[in-house]
C-alpha cells in the first residue's frame, strides 16, 4: 500500500507486515508504544510517543505545493488596520494588515516583495479562514 | 445576607469550576450561555441554563441588562463573574448590588481604584507597599528635561528605563544601564517622542532585569479578617500570557513570603477588600519586591494555590459572600503545585490560535492530578473565545516530583483533531531554568529566541507515518469522522466536522 501525504517528496509505501498492530478500542501499536489516531477530513492527526502529528493524504500524482504569495487569513477573524492601499510597492516582511481573532491581534505580512494589486478586505470586515485577504504582484 | 442561588455570569472553564463549588456548598445555581455554547458541559452542570440573546459577546456575557433580567427572572440572589469578561467591572458590580443581588467580589469602590493603575499606584504607595520607583518628568524645554531626567535618576535608580509619557509600542524607550549613557539616552528618548507623538516628556523607572513575577493570593471576610495564602509564580509567560505557574516560588525564602504577604495584605486592606483578590508584584534577583497591579476576581491560576494550602478558594468566596467568617485556618504550606494552560494553539508558528474538533480529548489521570476543563471529546473549538483548553495541576511533596509528575501527566495527555502547545509545555518542562527554578519573565523569549521547534526523532515521525498508513488502509477513518457539509455561503478551505463517537 502507497500513501502520498502533503509535504512528503515519495509516497509513503506500507508492507503487511510493517502494518501497526489494531487494539480492539481502535488504538494501534507500533514498536511497543500505543498510538492514537482521528481522521479530520483528509488528515490523520497520530498522537504517539508524546508526539502530535498530522499528516494529510493527497491524491497520487498530485502536486501539493507551498504557494509562498498565500496571503489568507489563518483564522475567521476581523480586520483592524490596513496598512496599504492597491498599486503601493512593498517590501518582504512588511506589516500589510492587523487581523484580531480569539482576542489577540495577528500581523499579515508580505511574504515577497511585490506590488499591491488588491486588496478584498478593509478595515472593520469579518473575514472566514482561508480567505484570500489582499494579493501581491512580484516585481519583474 | 445569606445566599441560595448563584448565577454564573461567565462560560468554559471557570463556570464549571464555580458551578461545582455552588453544588457541593449546597447552592443552587444558574448558568447564562450564548448560543455558541449549547451543549457544553457548563450549561449542563447548572441547575438551570438560560440562553442569552445575541451574537457577540457585547450582546451576550457582556450584556450588563439581559444577565440581570435573567438574575431576576430565575431569582438568583447572588452573582459570580468568574474572571474575565465583567468580573473587573465596577459598574457592573454596582447594578448588581442595586438591584439588591449579593456580589460575589469585592465593593465597586475597591475594583475602580485597582482598575485605575495610577490611582492603584498612589493608593498602594500611601499603604506603605513598595512600587516601581520611578517618576514622571514635566519639564519639556530641552534642556531643563534633561536636567531633570538627571536628578531623577538618582533617586529611581539603575539600570533604568525611559519610557515616553504618552507612548507605547516601544516608541521612545530607552533602557539605560549606568549614568554615562544617560544624556544621550534621554535625547534619543525625546526626539523618537516628539516624533512618534509629539510630546517629548519622558517617565523615568527603574529597569527590572531578571525580575520574576509573583503574586499573593488574599482573602478577606466582612468580620475583620484578611489574610494571605502565600505565593504564586508566574513568571513564564509567552506573548505577555501565563503559561506555566507554581506555588511556592522555588526562591522564595520565608522572610520575603513574610513581607510580601504583610505588603498584600495592606493592598488589600487599603481598599477594604472582600472576598479573594491577588496582588501581583515583580522579585527582583536582590530579594526586591515591587507593586505591579491587584486583581480584584478569582485569578486562572488559583488551583496552585489551592493545592498548597488546602483552601477551596471559590468555596470561600462564596462563605464570604453570604456574610459568613472564611474558613481558613491558619496559613500552611505543604508540597509543591504546577499548572500549565493547555491552550489551542500553534506554538511553532508564533502561538497562533487553532481552531477545530477535539476529535479526541483524553486527559492524563491518576494521584496529584487535577484537571480543570470546561471542554470535552467532540466539542468544537471556536475562534469565538479565549483559546485556552484547560488547565493541567499537578501536586506533589516536592517540586523535583511536582515537575517529574507534570512531564508524565503531558505524556499522557492525548489531544488530536485542533493544535495544541501540549507538546511544547512538555518541552518547557525539561527546561533548565525551569528545573532550577530561576525562571524570569524573558524564559520563553530567551530559550527560544527564533521560535519553538519540537525535539522530534526521525524513529518517531517513521512510526507515526506507519500509524497513519495503517488507520487509512483499515479504514478506521471513515467509521467515526465525516465531513459535514453544513457551511453555507462561499466555499471556505474551515469545514465543520460532524462527528458519531461510541
Amino acid at each position: 500500500m502507497k500513501y502520498q501525504f502533503k509535504g512528503h517528496d515519495e509516497p509513503f509505501s506500507l508492507a503487511k507486515e510493517e502494518m501497526a498492530e489494531l487494539l480492539t478500542d481502535g488504538r494501534l501499536l507500533v514498536n511497543n508504544k500505543i498510538a492514537h489516531a482521528s481522521k479530520v477530513g483528509d488528515t490523520w492527526w497520530i498522537h504517539y510517543d508524546g508526539h502530535t502529528f498530522q499528516f494529510e493524504l493527497v491524491e497520487p500524482g498530485s502536486s501539493a505545493t507551498d504557494d509562498d504569495s498565500n496571503l489568507s487569513a489563518p483564522m475567521p477573524g476581523k480586520v483592524l488596520e490596513l496598512y496599504v492601499e492597491v498599486g503601493q510597492v512593498v517590501e518582504e516582511g512588511q506589516t500589510l494588515m492587523i487581523l484580531e481573532a480569539m482576542k489577540m491581534e495577528h500581523k499579515i505580512v508580505a511574504g515577497k516583495a511585490g506590488t499591491v494589486t488588491s486588496i478584498n478586505f478593509q478595515a472593520g470586515d469579518q473575514v472566514e479562514q482561508g480567505n484570500e485577504l489582499l494579493e501581491i504582484e512580484e516585481d519583474e | 445576607m445569606t445566599i441560595s442561588k448563584v448565577l454564573i455570569a461567565n462560560r468554559g472553564e471557570i463556570a464549571c469550576r464555580i458551578l461545582r463549588a455552588c453544588r457541593e456548598a449546597g447552592l443552587a445555581t444558574v448558568a447564562i450561555y450564548a448560543q455558541n455554547d449549547t451543549g457544553t458541559i457548563f450549561t449542563e452542570l447548572a441547575d438551570e441554563a438560560f440562553l442569552l440573546e445575541g451574537d457577540s459577546i457585547a450582546s451576550t456575557y457582556l450584556d450588563q441588562s439581559q444577565i440581570l433580567e435573567i438574575a431576576r427572572i430565575s431569582g438568583a440572589d447572588a452573582i459570580h463573574p468568574g474572571f474575565g469578561f465583567l468580573s473587573e467591572r465596577a459598574d457592573f458590580a454596582q447594578a448588581v448590588i442595586d438591584a439588591g443581588i449579593q456580589w460575589v467580589g469585592p465593593s465597586p469602590e475597591a475594583i475602580s481604584k485597582m482598575g485605575d493603575k495610577m490611582t492603584a499606584r498612589i493608593t498602594m504607595r500611601d499603604a506603605g507597599v513598595p512600587v516601581i520607583p520611578g517618576e514622571e518628568i514635566e519639564e519639556t524645554e530641552e534642556q531643563a528635561a534633561l536636567m531633570a531626567i538627571e536628578q531623577a535618576s538618582h533617586r529611581v535608580g539603575y539600570p533604568l528605563l525611559l519610557k515616553a509619557s504618552s507612548g507605547g509600542g516601544g516608541k521612545g524607550m530607552r533602557s539605560v544601564d549606568d549614568p554615562s549613557q544617560l544624556e544621550s539616552a534621554a535625547l534619543g528618548a525625546r526626539r523618537e517622542a516628539i516624533a512618534a507623538f509629539g510630546d517629548g516628556r519622558v517617565y523615568v523607572e527603574r529597569l527590572l532585569t531578571g525580575s520574576k513575577h509573583v503574586e499573593i493570593q488574599v482573602l478577606a471576610d466582612r468580620h475583620g479578617r484578611t489574610i494571605h495564602l502565600a505565593e504564586r509564580e508566574c513568571s513564564v509567560q509567552r506573548r505577555h500570557q501565563k503559561v506555566f505557574e507554581e506555588a511556592p516560588c522555588a526562591t522564595m525564602t520565608d522572610e520575603i513570603r513574610e513581607a510580601m504577604g504583610q505588603a498584600a495584605v495592606a493592598a488589600a486592606e487599603a481598599v477594604k477588600y472582600e472576598g479573594a483578590g491577588t496582588v501581583e508584584f515583580l522579585l527582583a534577583p536582590n530579594g526586591e519586591f515591587f507593586f505591579l497591579e491587584m486583581n480584584t476576581r478569582i485569578q486562572v491560576e488559583h488551583p496552585v494555590t489551592e493545592m498548597i494550602t488546602g483552601v477551596d478558594i471559590v468555596r470561600e468566596q462564596l462563605r464570604i459572600a453570604a456574610g459568613e467568617p472564611m474558613s481558613c485556618p491558619e496559613l500552611s504550606i505543604r508540597g509543591h503545585a504546577i499548572e500549565v494552560r493547555l491552550y489551542a494553539e500553534d506554538a511553532q508558528n508564533n502561538f497562533l490560535p487553532a481552531i477545530g474538533p477535539l476529535s479526541i480529548f483524553k486527559a492524563p489521570e491518576g494521584p496529584g492530578i487535577r484537571l480543570d476543563t470546561g471542554v470535552r471529546q467532540g466539542d468544537e473549538v471556536t475562534p469565538n473565545y479565549d483559546p485556552m483548553l484547560a488547565k493541567l495541576i499537578v501536586w506533589a511533596p516536592n517540586r523535583t516530583e511536582a515537575l517529574e509528575k507534570m512531564r508524565r501527566a503531558l505524556d499522557e495527555f492525548v489531544v488530536l483533531g485542533c493544535t495544541t502547545n501540549i507538546r511544547f509545555l512538555r518541552e518547557l518542562c525539561d527546561q533548565q531554568e525551569v528545573i532550577d527554578g530561576t525562571t524570569d519573565t524573558t524564559t520563553i523569549d530567551r530559550i527560544w529566541p527564533n521560535g519553538w521547534t519540537p525535539s522530534v526523532t526521525e524513529q518517531q515521525k517513521q512510526s507515526a507515518l506507519v500509524v497513519a498508513a495503517t488507520a487509512e488502509s483499515l479504514g478506521l477513518g471513515k467509521t467515526k469522522l465525516q465531513v459535514s457539509a453544513e457551511q453555507n455561503g462561499p466555499v471556505s478551505p474551515f469545514q465543520i466536522i460532524s462527528r458519531r463517537f461510541p
